[in-house]
C-alpha cells in the first residue's frame, strides 16, 4: 500500500475514534465528560488534518508494514495460541511449548540445542518468579489432577 | 548534610548495591544483543519490580539503562550492527578499528567513553535537578496543567517526522489515560460495563506491549537462525597508552556537554546526542578526513555522547514530570507504581527516593568501567553466538510473566498483546510511540489540574493564562506546536520561491 493510502487510512481511524470518544463522553455528567469529549474532538481534528495532508503531499512510494509476512502473521498466531493455551495448560507448559515451537516454524533445526535452550530457560523462570519471588501463575494442567 | 549521608547509607546498603552490579551486567548484555534494546528491557523489568523495595527498583533501571548503553557497542564495533539505536554513531569509527585488528582497543576506548559520559551526565542531574525541582515551589494546578501539556507537545512534536502525527499520538495517549473510574468524581468512563475497566488501562501492560512485541515481531521477520561462530568474535588484550587517553580528553568533555544538552531537551534522545557528538569532534580535528575510517576519537565521541544523555534526561522527568525520552516515561512508570507521582512535589516529599536514584546513575555509570573490562567484554560478545530467532519465543514468554503477575488476570495479556500489535503497526505507519505513553502517565495529571485549577478560579478559564509562570508556560507550549508549522511553510514558499526565480532565469 502507498505512504499516501496508508495516512488516509490511519488519520480516518483515529478521527474514527476521536468521534466516538466525544460522542460517548458527551453522555457522561458533568466535569467527568468534559475532558475526554474535548480530547475526542481534538483527536479526530488531528486524524482528520493526517488525512488531508496524506491526500494533498501525494505520497505514492510503497511503505511496506511488514519486513516478512508471513513471518509475522505466523509469530503473531503462535503468540495468540499461547496466551489462549496459558489458562488452559499452565504457565510454564504453555511456554515450554512455545519455546520449542515457535523456532521450529522459524526455521530453527537443531533439537539439542532447542531442547537444551528450552530447559535452562523455562529453569531460570520457574527459579525466579515461583522459587524466589513465589508468584502464582495458571497453575499447570497436569496438577490439577 | 544529614540528608545526603541518609541517602548515601540507603543507597549503599546490600540490596541496592547488588542490584546495581547485576542489572548493569544484565544490561551489558542486553545492549550487545542485537534486536534487544534498554527500552525493551525496562519496560519487562517493571512488573517485576512491583514489591520490591523503590531504591532496589530504580537501582535496577539505572543499571540496566547505563549498561546497555554501553552494551550497543560491542556489536557495533565488532560486527557494524548498532546493539541500540544508540550506538549507531559507534559503528562508523568501531567497525574500522575492529577491521585493522585493533577491536579490543575500539571496546575499551567506549567502555572509558560511555562510563565517563554516564558520570558526567549523572553529576548534571545532582546538581541540576534540585536547582530546577526548588524553582518549581511556587508551582499552583494551572502550571502543573502547562508543564503537563508542554510535555506532551514537545515529545509530540519532537518525536518522529511527522509532528501531526505526533500530536495524533499524545492525544490519543490522553484518550487511553481517562479509561476507567474518574479520580474526582467516581463515575466510570469508557469501561463498556466491563468491571476490568473500571481500574483503567494499567500502564505497564501498555509499555510492555508497545516497547517489546514490535522488536519481537521484527526479530521473527528477520529469523536469523544461526548465531556468530567463536572466532568472529575474538579479542586481544591490549593497553591503551596515556599519551592516547590525553588526546582524547577534549572530546569527552565536548561530548558530555553535547549529551547533557540533548538529554535535556525533550524528544531528543541517544542517537541525537552520539551523531551531534561525532560531528563535533569530527569539525574540532586537526584531520577530519580520518574520521570513518578508525579514528578513536569517532568512537570516543559517539560513546561519550549517547551516555551523557542518560542521568541528563532524567532531570526534565524527574523535577517537572516531563521525561525527555521513552526510557525517562518507563522511570516515571517506575515511579507510580510504587505510588509516588513525579514532578515538582517528588523532590520535597521523597528527597531520599529522588537522591538515591542520582545517585544510583552515578554509581552505575562507574559499575561500567568495571563490568566493561576486556575480560567481561570478551564474555559479553559471546552472546552474539545465540541465534536471533531463540531470542523471540523467551521474550515473549518474559512479557507474558511479567505482566501476568502485575495483576494476576489473563486479561492484562491480551491488552498487552493487542497494544503491542498496534505498537508494531503505528510505528511502521511513522507514528511515534513515546507520546501516546507519555500521554497516558500525564494525562491524569493534566485533568485533575485543569479540572483543580478550574474550581479554584470558579470556572474562569482567563485563570488559566493570567499567572506570569502559567501565561510563560502556555506562551512556550503554543510556540512549540506552530513552530513546525511555520518553517514547513516558510521552506514551501521558499521552495516555490527558487522554482518562480529559476523559471524567470
Amino acid at each position: 500500500m502507498t505512504e499516501q493510502r496508508q495516512d488516509i487510512l490511519l488519520g480516518v481511524v483515529f478521527a474514527v475514534i476521536g468521534v466516538a470518544a466525544a460522542i460517548k463522553a458527551a453522555a457522561y455528567s458533568g466535569a467527568s465528560g468534559g475532558y475526554p469529549m474535548v480530547l475526542g474532538v481534538i483527536l479526530a481534528g488531528l486524524g482528520g488534518l493526517v488525512s488531508l495532508k496524506a491526500l494533498k503531499r501525494k505520497r505514492l512510494d510503497e511503505r511496506p508494514l511488514t519486513q516478512h509476512t508471513p513471518r509475522m502473521l505466523l509469530t503473531l498466531v503462535c503468540a495468540a495460541l499461547y496466551l489462549a493455551l496459558v489458562p488452559a495448560l499452565g504457565f510454564y507448559t504453555t511456554s515450554a511449548l512455545l519455546v520449542i515451537a515457535l523456532p521450529v516454524v522459524l526455521g530453527f533445526r537443531q533439537p539439542i540445542y532447542l531442547g537444551l535452550v528450552t530447559v535452562v530457560f523455562i529453569g531460570i523462570v520457574w527459579s525466579v518468579f515461583s522459587l524466589l519471588l513465589e508468584k502464582p501463575l495458571p497453575t499447570e494442567i497436569w496438577k490439577r489432577f | 548534610m544529614e540528608t545526603i549521608t541518609s541517602i548515601l547509607s540507603s543507597v549503599l546498603a546490600t540490596g541496592p548495591i547488588l542490584a546495581m552490579i547485576g542489572s548493569s551486567i544484565l544490561g551489558v548484555f542486553i545492549g550487545a544483543l542485537p534486536g534487544l534494546n534498554p527500552v525493551m528491557a525496562i519496560a519487562l523489568l517493571l512488573p517485576l519490580t512491583y514489591s520490591m523495595d523503590p531504591l532496589v527498583a530504580l537501582a535496577m533501571v539505572a543499571g540496566i539503562y547505563n549498561g546497555s548503553m554501553y552494551g550497543g557497542a560491542i556489536p557495533a564495533i565488532l560486527l557494524r550492527i548498532p546493539g541500540t539505536p544508540a550506538a549507531i554513531a559507534t559503528t562508523f569509527d568501531g567497525y574500522p578499528m575492529a577491521q585493522k585488528g585493533q577491536a579490543a582497543r575500539a571496546l575499551k576506548i567506549a567502555c572509558w567513553s560511555s562510563a565517563l559520559g554516564g558520570t558526567a551526565s549523572a553529576l548534571a542531574l545532582i546538581t541540576v535537578g534540585p536547582l530546577l525541582a526548588r524553582a518549581t515551589l511556587a508551582f499552583g494546578p494551572a502550571e502543573y496543567f502547562w508543564i503537563a501539556v508542554f510535555g506532551m507537545a514537545s515529545v509530540g512534536v519532537l518525536v518522529g517526522n511527522d509532528a501531526v502525527k505526533g500530536l495524533m499520538a499524545a492525544v490519543f495517549g490522553l484518550l487511553l489515560g481517562t479509561v476507567g473510574l474518574d479520580q474526582l468524581s467516581g463515575a466510570p468512563r469508557y469501561t463498556f460495563d466491563q468491571t476490568w475497566l473500571l481500574s483503567g488501562l494499567d500502564l505497564i501492560v501498555i509499555l510492555v506491549g508497545l516497547y517489546a512485541l514490535p522488536p519481537v515481531l521484527s526479530l521473527a521477520e528477520r529469523a536469523d537462525l544461526d548465531g556468530l561462530s567463536a572466532s568472529d568474535l575474538k579479542l586481544d588484550n591490549v593497553r591503551v597508552p596515556w599519551s592516547e587517553v590525553k588526546t582524547l580528553i577534549p572530546t569527552w568533555i565536548r561530548s558530555s556537554l553535547i549529551g547533557i544538552s540533548v538529554g535535556i531537551l525533550p524528544g531528543a534522545g541517544g542517537n541525537v546526542a552520539a551523531f551531534l557528538s561525532y560531528n563535533a569532534a569530527k569539525n574540532a580535528s586537526d584531520d577530519p578526513k580520518s574520521f570513518g575510517k578508525g579514528n578513536p576519537r569517532g568512537v570516543a565521541a559517539a560513546e561519550c555522547g549517547n551516555n551523557a544523555d542518560n542521568a541528563a534526561s532524567m532531570i526534565p522527568a524527574l523535577a517537572l514530570g516531563i521525561p525527555g525520552n521513552v526510557i525517562a516515561a518507563l522511570v516515571l512508570g517506575a515511579l507510580l507504581i510504587h505510588g509516588l507521582q513525579p514532578g515538582p512535589q517528588l523532590f520535597h516529599q521523597n528527597p531520599q527516593l529522588v537522591g538515591g536514584f542520582m545517585v544510583e546513575m552515578l554509581l552505575t555509570s562507574l559499575i561500567i568501567l568495571i563490568v566493561g573490562g576486556a575480560a567481561a567484554t570478551r564474555v559479553f560478545a559471546q552472546v552474539q553466538r545465540l541465534p536471533g530467532v531463540l531470542l523471540v519465543p523467551t521474550v515473549l514468554v518474559l512479557m507474558a510473566v511479567g505482566v501476568y503477575v502485575i495483576n494476576g488476570r489473563v486479561i492484562d495479556l491480551w491488552i498487552m498483546f493487542v497494544a503491542g500489535a498496534c505498537g508494531y503497526f503505528l510505528e511502521k505507519m511513522e507514528v511515534p510511540l513515546a507520546p501516546i505513553v507519555l500521554g497516558l502517565i500525564l494525562g491524569p495529571m493534566a485533568e485533575q489540574n485543569i479540572r483543580r485549577a478550574l474550581l479554584i478560579s470558579r470556572g474562569d478559564f482567563s485563570d488559566l493564562v493570567t499567572r506570569p509562570i502559567s501565561a510563560t508556560i502556555a506562551i512556550a507550549t503554543l510556540a512549540l506546536i506552530i513552530w513546525p508549522i511555520g518553517s514547513a511553510l516558510f521552506r514551501r514558499r521558499k521552495t516555490s520561491n527558487d522554482a518562480q526565480n529559476e523559471e524567470v532565469r
